[in-house]
């Protein structure tokens, strides 16, 4: 199946306030992605400007919306919006998330956590397949940040994970800010998480800004990245070597050069892992 | 074991029933866990409010946050979202908002609600892909007969939006750009608007009675000839031959096809 590798090295998320001054002033990042949702319309300006985008930068579409994990039907629907998308930019890269996000037909739009369970792991796998037989293509599949877990769950999240990539041939995107946040708000051991990561099925490295509340670390994408986020993907970068890393920024969006000075400290650590540990 | 979709099931009516409900099936304790449930409550409400703002930004604007936000609130428990696409959710709002009196003042709420989501549509319609030109030339070949019963299609973009209430100038007086101060007398008058996507964005015009009733019948599907005694009937000085250069020019009428 179709699956294409991205630039070796940082790339930002794009969103729509930052989409005319990247038209305009054409910034030097090796790479760009946007939320393949935003671009689930018939026409307009929005997918006009896509095509110039995709135009000049390698593309990533992330889905935030195809409900994975969810047990109600796959909506083919959505499915096909995606597909209509792909064809339309071909993208480098496609990915989607680890998680639901409606049950009996009504959709909670956003990202929500499962239960790490063998009838949890079935039910993704069968799906994700389903999706890649269906865009015949390989998916990336992201970990999410959680402020539940379940009482059944059996089995940690980094097994399950690597359980999915390893039945369903899919790639990960490995968020190392989700993987922080959970480590912190379900108390495990993030080194575990990372070290259980199968190198070869990592295609993609998101980061991004968590918020610290009373009662948990919110995973706002509405702030820098954490030290101690970065200090884990100096950790991720020696024990995976140079992998297409993206920032993320969507509540509180800052100016672009906020991002591409975020996405130049990724790259630093990238290009020297060594010089720049803390 | 409680199976995948008992679980969240269970998930998604703590979520819905508000307050502190507790989950009942996490390994934080009952305190901890209505609280972190709540995290996920309020993401999912705000991504419902910041979806219906960007779309109805003037109906936020004149009922303000907390009226607004209540509203969606409640329109999400009687209109649930069902597309991972959220950019579509809220087609309803405006008729939800007819049904749930609006303040007193506010009586065009809902008209200038269905004049919002009609921009929101025409902004992300399909791109129309015949010229004036193509048009007009299928049009040339029709034979005099066969007119009556041609159809014309308007262009994807096209919405068409009336009020008895003066909705655009109420729109227009309460853009976010706008400082001027502006009282829109309720009794200027009612309105008929086309909406479109045209190449500079989405414009809104004012369309006399007798065309706008033109519009709304080919926009239906009915005949050409249908679509006349329609607008004769709603402007008896409607003059087709005008409309029809008109339309056909700016490219609002897009195609044309023998039945």
């Amino acid at each position: 199946m179709k699956s294409s590798p991205l630039p070796l090295g940082a790339g930002i998320g794009l969103r729509t306030p930052h989409v005319r001054q990247v038209l305009d002033e054409h910034p030097a990042v090796p790479w760009l992605e946007v939320h393949s949702e935003n671009y689930y319309v018939d026409g307009g300006p929005a997918l006009a400007n896509l095509d110039r985008i995709r135009a000049d930068y390698p593309l990533s579409l992330h889905g935030v919306g195809m409900s994975l994990g969810s047990t109600d039907p796959l909506d083919r629907v959505h499915l096909a919006k995606l597909a209509r998308l792909i064809e339309r930019t071909d993208p480098v890269f496609v990915s989607e998330h680890l998680c639901w996000s409606g049950v009996g037909g009504r959709v909670l739009n956003d990202l929500l956590p499962l239960p790490y369970t063998e009838e949890s792991l079935a039910h993704v796998c069968a799906r994700v397949s389903a999706v890649q037989d269906a865009l015949r293509r390989t998916i990336a599949v992201e970990n999410v940040s959680t402020y539940l877990a379940f009482a059944d769950a059996t089995i940690p999240e980094w097994e399950f994970v690597a359980a999915l990539a390893r039945r369903t041939g899919c790639k990960l995107l490995c968020d190392i800010n989700n993987i922080y946040v959970n480590a912190v708000n379900h108390g495990f051991d993030a080194s575990t998480y990372l070290a259980a990561m199968p190198r070869e099925a990592i295609a993609e490295i998101h980061l991004a800004g968590f918020e610290a509340t009373e009662t948990c670390l919110i995973d706002t994408h509405g702030a820098p990245v954490a030290p101690s986020v970065w200090a884990l993907y100096r950790r991720a970068v020696a024990l995976f070597g140079r992998v297409p890393t993206l920032i993320e920024w969507d509540t509180d969006i800052p100016p672009l050069a906020t991002l591409l000075a975020e996405a130049a400290t990724a790259q630093a650590i990238m290009d020297t892992p060594d010089a720049v540990a803390a | 074991m409680p199976s995948l979709r008992e679980l969240q099931s269970a998930f998604a009516a703590t979520l819905f029933a508000g307050g502190d409900a507790v989950p009942s099936f996490a390994t934080v304790p009952a305190d901890r866990a209505a609280v972190r449930m709540a995290v996920y409550r309020r993401a999912v409400f705000a991504n419902y409010r910041n979806a219906l703002a960007a779309t109805y930004p003037v109906v936020k604007r004149l009922t303000g946050a907390p009226f607004f936000n209540a509203a969606v609130d409640a329109f999400v428990a009687e209109h649930p979202s069902t597309s991972g696409d959220l950019n579509i959710y809220g087609d309803a709002f405006g008729a939800f908002l007819a049904s749930h009196p609006p303040p007193a003042e506010l009586p065009y709420l809902a008209d200038l609600a269905a004049l919002e989501w009609a921009q929101d549509e025409a902004s992300r319609a399909a791109d129309g892909e015949s010229s004036p030109r193509d048009v007009l030339a299928e049009l040339t070949i029709m034979a005099t007969d066969e007119l009556p019963a041609a159809l014309l299609t308007l262009a994807p973009s096209c919405r068409l939006v009336e009020s008895r209430y003066p909705i655009l100038r109420i729109w227009q007086a309460n853009q976010a750009d706008n400082t001027a101060s502006e009282r829109v007398s309720l009794d200027a008058g009612s309105d008929r608007l086309l909406i479109r996507r045209e190449p500079g964005g989405v414009t809104i015009e004012r369309v006399g009675a007798g065309e706008y009733a033109w519009l709304a019948a080919l926009s239906a599907g009915l005949s050409l000839g249908e679509a006349i005694e329609a607008a004769q009937d709603a402007d008896a000085s409607f003059d087709l031959g005008t409309a029809l250069r008109a339309r056909i020019e700016d490219g609002a009428i897009a195609g044309v096809r023998a039945t």
